[in-house]
């Protein structure tokens, strides 16, 4: 290993970093911004999601017998429903199962003794693995012997799933567009850089240097702002996680808002990553488009 | 060393700045570029370290044909190649040293051949004793030695310099004159286009005069203007 070499180089990286503290200064704040929303977007998406799905889970389907239905023509739905993958769990409600839920339900409210006979037919409560399979799932049941009636939050399942697919579009599109204007920011703090340092770079390509070996320095300059951004949104992002999550959820008692379902070391180093990412992409273009100039 | 045939260099704006230009320098010869400005001295230069391609014609440098030089191969061209300008094209932010060893640097040599190499360098130009020394602590004479310092450094077998004493003093001149002149005995190639008629008729060297772009004539031994002295200045 030649440390000259390595010394030469992080020498040349910090001498650029350094130079333009204020454009840098600009540079990492937008990205810090751009990553803060970002991590914020995709924190705030997964725990919608996650209460989304909480709710879904809950949902059941019911499915009720015709009161001439046969043992057989419940066992064959019955069993049809427990081979197909997509049903998480079936429970069997016979007639009188229903009655005692049923008293139990209202309490004696309702004064089920005077009933000659059980009015209630036999029933399936069935839950899905995914909430997305509840409309084709009871639309299979419907068309099978021996079901009368099958019953879902149809509404509920509705509109639940279609604000996740909006909020997924939404999703995507806002992230498109952060990276885009992060790119757009770093690429043009590093063509300043390059500007500055034309006559360096002028030099460099007289004396025989190669076009990866003049780029190597700005490359890794985009990465350090992408980094620096993305530290100074981590910062932010977890202080806010620790800090101001908790007392939101005391704040909003009535949301159960589980927030498990974002995996916070994971998400904070895809966010590095990203910023690393972005600023290597867009100081490799603005340093190519004067390379090649 | 150096060949052209039939070089043409024409402008996007139509202007021909060198027209069916045919030249041959061996190794280790020393010949001035001379002509007014805009006749063409620079634009060959350029082309030989392939800053242009020709419109037409074949270039070829130490074996390379340079007209036809694929791009990412111009790395390994320059290294060939030392070049030298009027406005010396120092890193003010870098000492003396630390310009001369740039070039090494870049080019990814090793740390051992920089601390061996530079020295070197700078004791031919006679600035080992200012090589802590920034370019604006130093008179033009010195940068523009600091300039060659760092086209010399990776022993290039051709030495090319355009206008290298334009800013000078007719000391510092002669001075770097003397310093191309030690070059060149050493067995490197050395192109100089110039407009300094003093100099030129001095050094009694080999002389190519440029008029608009073509070779006007081409003299072993020559004088600024074709069979004259100094002092005997044509008009036009």
């Amino acid at each position: 290993m030649d440390w000259g070499k390595v010394k030469f180089f992080l020498g040349e990286v910090l001498r650029n970093f350094t130079r333009n503290a204020g454009m840098q200064a600009t540079a990492i704040g937008t990205v810090a911004i751009t990553i803060i929303l970002l991590g914020t977007f995709l924190f705030v998406r997964a725990t919608l999601a996650g209460l989304g799905n909480d709710i879904l889970n809950q949902i059941e389907i019911s499915v009720y017998f015709t009161n001439d239905a046969s043992p057989h023509q419940e066992a064959i739905v019955r069993s049809t429903l427990l081979h197909d993958p997509r049903i998480a769990s079936v429970v069997f409600v016979s007639k009188a199962q229903g009655l005692a839920e049923l008293r139990k339900q209202t309490n004696g409210i309702i004064d089920t003794s005077l009933l000659t006979e059980n009015p209630l037919p036999d029933k399936l409560r069935v839950k899905v693995v995914d909430p997305d399979s509840v409309p084709s799932v009871a639309d299979g049941l419907k068309k099978m012997d021996g079901v009368a009636t099958v019953v879902y939050p149809q509404t509920v399942v509705a509109r639940l799933l279609a604000l996740g697919g909006v909020l997924r579009k939404i999703g995507i599109g806002v992230i498109v567009t952060f990276f885009l204007v992060a790119g757009i920011i770093i690429s043009n703090t590093i063509r300043l850089t390059v500007f500055a340092r034309r006559r360096e770079i002028s030099i460099m390509q007289l004396v025989g240097a190669t076009n990866l070996y003049i780029r190597a320095p700005f490359i890794c300059e985009g990465m350090l702002d992408g980094v620096a951004g993305s530290l100074i949104a981590i910062v932010v992002l977890t202080v806010a996680r620790v800090w101001l999550w908790p007392k939101l959820m005391l704040a909003l008692p009535w949301i159960s808002l589980n927030s498990t379902t974002v995996n916070g070391p994971v998400l904070l180093l895809e966010l590095l990553a990203v910023g690393a990412a972005i600023g290597a992409v867009a100081s490799w273009f603005s340093v190519g488009r004067h390379l090649r100039a | 060393m150096i060949s052209l045939r039939g070089v043409s260099l024409i402008y996007p704006n139509g202007v021909r700045a060198l027209d069916g230009v045919s030249l041959e320098i061996a190794k280790g010869d020393f010949v001035f570029l001379v002509g007014h400005s805009g006749t063409g001295k620079s634009s060959m230069l350029r082309l030989l370290y392939r800053e242009q391609v020709p419109s037409s014609g074949e270039i070829t440098v130490d074996g390379i044909r340079v007209d036809r030089l694929a791009r990412g191969r111009i790395p390994a061209l320059r290294r060939h190649l030392g070049v030298v300008f009027q406005d010396y094209k120092l890193l003010s932010d870098k000492t003396v040293w630390e310009n001369v060893a740039f070039a090494m640097q870049v080019t990814g040599a090793h740390t051992r051949d920089v601390m061996r190499q530079v020295p070197r360098a700078l004791d031919l130009v006679g600035l080992a004793h200012k090589s802590r020394m920034f370019p604006s602590e130093l008179s033009g004479g010195e940068q523009q030695r600091t300039a060659i310092a760092r086209a010399l450094v990776n022993n290039p077998k051709i030495l090319l310099c355009d206008e290298p004493t334009g800013n000078l003093d007719p000391t510092n001149t002669t001075e770097i004159m003397e310093l191309l002149l030690r070059i060149n005995l050493k067995g490197t190639t050395v192109v100089v286009a110039t407009h300094n008629q003093a100099v030129v008729d001095r050094m009694r060297r080999r002389v190519v005069r440029l008029e608009n772009g073509k070779v006007a004539t081409d003299e072993e031994r020559g004088y600024y203007y074709l069979g004259l002295g100094q002092g005997q200045i044509l008009s036009g």
